[in-house]
């Protein structure tokens, strides 16, 4: 795979993880299943939201085709310019480039059961299933998380040396 | 450092090493990973994990390409080196 497959990986891992930390970080309610959780901070209303902030809700609205700003942006909204910045990055990340957008949305919900975020997984969950994952896709895609959560805890539990040099791609350092 | 000693492939069983052999094949590489010979090493554990793992890694209604990038998604949030 080439290098520009692992930055948009990347990119995904890193703002599911930031934006999903922030989410349960806050106790902020889940999106689409029912929740008790209560914000631990106010969060700006919609409606109540300047011109600039009212453009990128819309923009947020019509990506994820709800009727409501998901409440981490209403969070990020106490900073108009840190939203619009950060609302634009994470656009860019989860948008058809070289991986498509239900595949970039399977990684978020893989990332986000890993992490035991359950506003990630909530999100996540249906946003791929609306952009037409499948049960069947489902599935596997738990299976692949099962898997190599198991893997990558017998590996950190017996402090494995890689088999590979990541800098080198090639066989390399841990190699006994 | 690791904290064991990892079987070493002519250590395994010979139907664990076919196993190996074919893993190597999977992967295309030159080396039977550590891994595989980490979970070789008690083959009650190792035999049926390899069962679910291979039905599981092949293309279904995901791809195989899909599913190692979910892999390295985990990875990547449980900040595993190996």
């Amino acid at each position: 795979m080439d290098d520009q497959i692992w930055y948009e990986v990347a990119y995904v891992a890193g703002t599911t993880h930031a934006v999903n930390s922030v989410a349960d970080g806050l106790r902020l309610p889940l999106e689409f299943s029912p929740s008790a959780r209560m914000a631990a901070l106010p969060l700006i209303d919609g409606g109540a939201a300047g011109p600039e902030v009212k453009g990128v809700f819309d923009e947020i609205m019509e990506f994820y085709a709800v009727d409501h700003v998901p409440a981490v942006y209403r969070w990020m909204a106490r900073d108009p310019g840190f939203l619009q910045g950060y609302w634009t990055a994470v656009k860019a990340a989860f948008s058809d480039r070289k991986l498509d957008r239900l595949t970039k949305e399977i990684l978020a919900f893989a990332a986000s059961m890993t992490g035991k975020s359950d506003y990630g997984v909530d999100f996540h969950l249906r946003e791929a299933r609306r952009l037409g994952m499948s049960e069947a896709m489902l599935t596997e895609a738990v299976e692949v998380v099962q898997l190599f959560n198991t893997v990558t805890k017998i590996a950190d539990a017996l402090q494995l040396v890689p088999d590979f040099d990541p800098r080198a791609g090639a066989p390399g350092g841990g190699r006994p | 450092m690791e904290i064991v000693r990892v079987t070493q492939p002519e250590e395994l069983a010979p139907e664990d090493q076919r196993f190996c052999e074919a893993t190597k094949a999977w992967f295309k590489i030159d080396f039977v990973p550590k891994m595989s010979r980490v979970l070789l090493t008690v083959p009650e554990f190792g035999r049926p994990y390899g069962r679910a793992s291979r039905r599981a890694m092949a293309d279904g209604a995901l791809t195989r390409a899909q599913k190692e990038l979910i892999a390295t998604m985990v990875s990547a949030i449980n900040v595993c080196e190996y």
